[in-house]
C-alpha cells in the first residue's frame, strides 16, 4: 500500500480541495473497505473540511452510496460534491440530495507499474514562435514551441515542453510536481532545467554550440537525465 | 514627401549606438538623402560630438517638444553634409521630459520634410527607450560579438517584435583575429541566437576611436574598414543589395549564412 491511498482507492490534493477517486472497476464493497482503512488511518484529518467523490464510470446503486455515506458519516466528512460519468449514478445521486458534476480536471495519472506511458490525445498547446531573454510563458498541459527559447526566456508547463529549435533559456516542465515529464529540444543547451520537484544545472562551460543532435531530459531515479533523443520516449 | 523612421538600439550601453547612427546618417547624406539624427538620449547628450557639431547646439529636443522653439531652430546642420541635420538631446533633463506621444508626433512632422529620420535610442529598455521606439517605423540593432550585449539584444528585439516588427542586425566591433583564435562569438553564433535579418558587420577599427575623439565620424576618411562597412549598410537600407565582405574567408559557413541572409 503506498501513501496517498491504493489501487483501489486515492486522496489527491487538488484546486478543488481534497478530492477521493475511487476505482471504477472492483467491486465497490472492497472500494470502500479501502477508503475506510484510509480514511481511519487519516486519523480524522478530513473532519469538517468539505471533500470531493470522483466515482469515475462506475454505475454506482444507490445501496452502494448509502454505505459509503455511513462510512464518511462516521468519519465526519463533508462532502463538497460528487463527480461520476455515468449518467444513471447521476441521476441516482442527485436523487440523494447530492451537488453532482459530469467531470473535474484530474491531474496527470501517478507513475505505476501497469500504466509507463502518459495518456495520449491530450491537448498541447503550439506555439509558432520562439521566445526571446526576457519573456515568460505558463501553459497548464504540454507545449510544442516551433522556435528557439533563448538566455532570459522561461516556459513553466503542466506537461512535456518540446522546442522544435534550441533551448538556452529556464523550461519548468511537469510544474509543479509531476516528474514524468520530459523535454526534448533539437538542440538542448538550457541555463536550467526543471522537471517536476527537481532541478538541474548544466556543467558550467558547456559549449553553447557544444551538442547538434535532438535531445531528451527526463528523471531517473530522482535525477534528471539528459539522453539523445532517437524518435521515442 | 514621407520618410522613414528608424531606431538604431541595443538595449546594452557602449556596443556602438550613436556611433553607427552618426556613420549611417552621413553616408545616407552622402547618397543624396535628407536625413535628419534624432539624439534620444536626453540627459546624457554624445551624438552631437560624434558629428563634431556640439559648438552649433542653441536648442534642443525637449525645447522643441515644450515649445520653446519650432523643431526648425533646434536642427543643427553639419559642418561637411548640407543634407545631414541633428536634432540635439538635452543635457539637464531628465528622460521623463518627453512622452511617447510627443516623439512622435515630431517624428510626423520631420518624415515630411526629411528621407531618414535616424533616432539615436538611449541605452536600456525604460522611457527613454520607448519614447524612441515609438517615433520609429523601423528598427536596427547594434551588438557587439560579446554575450552580454547579445543577450541585452535579444531582449530588445523581442520587445521591438511586438511594435515596429523584425528589426535589423548590425554587428558592430567583430575582430576577424578574435574570432580564429575562438576568443569570440563569430557572426553565426550571434545570428543563430537571434535570427534576425543580418544589415551588416562592422570590424573591429581604432579608426572609430580616433574619429569619435575628433568628431569625424569614420564614413569621411575613405579606405578606413569600419567606415566602408557602414557605406555599405547604408547602400543595403536604400534597398541595394550589396554582399557582406565581412563574411569572406569563412567558408565553411559563409555559404550557409548567405543563404540565411539573401535566401529570403
Amino acid at each position: 500500500m503506498s501513501q496517498g491511498g491504493t489501487s483501489l482507492f486515492s486522496i489527491k490534493g487538488l484546486k478543488e480541495g481534497p478530492t477521493l477517486l475511487f476505482d471504477d472497476h472492483a467491486p465497490f464493497a472492497d472500494v470502500v473497505a479501502a477508503a475506510e482503512e484510509e480514511l481511519a488511518r487519516a486519523n480524522g484529518f478530513f473532519r469538517g473540511s468539505p471533500i470531493v467523490l470522483h466515482f469515475g464510470d462506475r454505475l454506482l446503486q444507490k445501496e452502494e452510496w448509502w454505505h459509503l455515506k455511513e462510512t464518511l458519516h462516521r468519519e465526519g466528512v463533508l462532502l463538497r460534491y460528487v463527480v461520476s460519468n455515468d449518467a444513471a449514478s447521476r441521476k441516482m445521486l442527485y436523487r440523494e440530495g447530492l451537488s453532482v458534476r459530469e467531470s473535474m480536471p484530474l491531474p496527470r495519472p501517478e507513475k505505476t507499474d501497469q500504466d509507463p506511458l502518459p495518456p495520449e490525445g491530450q491537448r498541447a498547446s503550439y506555439l509558432r514562435h520562439g521566445m526571446r531573454g526576457g519573456q515568460k510563458e505558463v501553459f497548464d498541459g504540454d507545449v510544442i514551441l516551433a522556435g528557439d527559447v533563448n538566455q532570459g526566456a522561461e516556459i513553466i508547463a503542466g506537461g512535456d515542453v518540446v522546442v522544435i529549435g534550441t533551448l538556452r533559456g529556464v523550461v519548468h516542465a511537469g510544474y509543479p510536481d509531476n516528474d514524468r515529464a520530459v523535454v526534448i529540444a533539437l538542440n538542448l543547451t538550457p541555463l536550467q532545467l526543471r522537471i517536476g520537484p527537481l532541478i538541474a544545472i548544466p556543467e558550467e562551460g558547456q559549449n553553447h554550440r557544444g551538442v547538434q543532435h535532438p535531445e531528451v531530459a527526463r528523471v531517473l531515479d530522482d535525477q534528471i537525465v539528459i539522453e539523445p533523443y532517437n524518435g521515442k520516449l | 514627401m514621407s520618410g522613414r523612421a528608424i531606431v538604431v538600439t541595443s538595449g546594452k550601453g557602449g556596443v556602438g549606438k550613436t556611433t553607427a547612427t552618426a556613420n549611417i546618417g552621413l553616408s545616407l547624406a552622402s547618397r543624396g538623402q535628407k536625413v535628419v539624427l534624432i539624439d534620444g538620449d536626453i540627459g546624457l547628450r554624445n551624438l552631437d560630438l560624434i558629428l563634431g557639431v556640439e559648438n552649433r547646439v542653441v536648442y534642443n529636443i525637449v525645447d522643441v517638444i515644450s515649445g520653446r522653439c519650432q523643431h526648425r531652430q533646434a536642427l543643427v546642420k553639419d559642418k561637411r553634409m548640407s543634407s545631414l541635420f541633428l536634432i540635439p538631446a538635452s543635457q539637464i533633463d531628465q528622460k521623463e521630459a518627453i512622452n511617447a506621444d510627443q516623439m512622435r508626433d515630431l517624428s510626423t512632422q520631420l518624415k515630411e520634410e526629411f528621407d531618414f529620420v535616424l533616432i539615436d535610442c538611449p541605452a536600456g529598455i525604460e522611457q527613454g527607450f520607448r519614447n524612441a521606439v515609438a517615433a520609429a517605423d523601423e528598427a536596427i540593432v547594434v551588438t557587439t560579438p560579446d554575450v552580454s550585449p547579445v543577450r541585452d539584444a535579444d531582449r530588445v528585439i523581442g520587445l521591438l517584435q511586438s511594435s515596429l516588427g523584425e528589426p535589423q542586425l548590425i554587428i558592430n566591433r567583430m575582430s576577424m583575429a578574435m574570432v580564429r583564435r575562438g576568443d569570440m562569438l563569430d557572426q553565426q553564433d550571434v545570428l543563430d541566437i537571434l535570427a534576425v535579418r543580418l544589415l551588416g558587420i562592422v570590424p573591429e577599427d581604432e579608426a572609430v576611436v580616433i574619429a569619435g575623439n575628433k568628431g569625424a565620424p569614420v564614413v569621411l576618411n575613405g579606405g578606413s574598414p569600419s567606415g566602408d562597412a557602414y557605406g555599405r549598410i547604408a547602400r543595403r537600407i536604400l534597398g541595394e543589395d550589396v554582399p557582406i565582405p565581412e563574411l569572406n574567408g569563412h567558408s565553411g559557413f559563409a555559404k550557409r549564412l548567405g543563404q540565411f541572409i539573401f535566401g529570403r
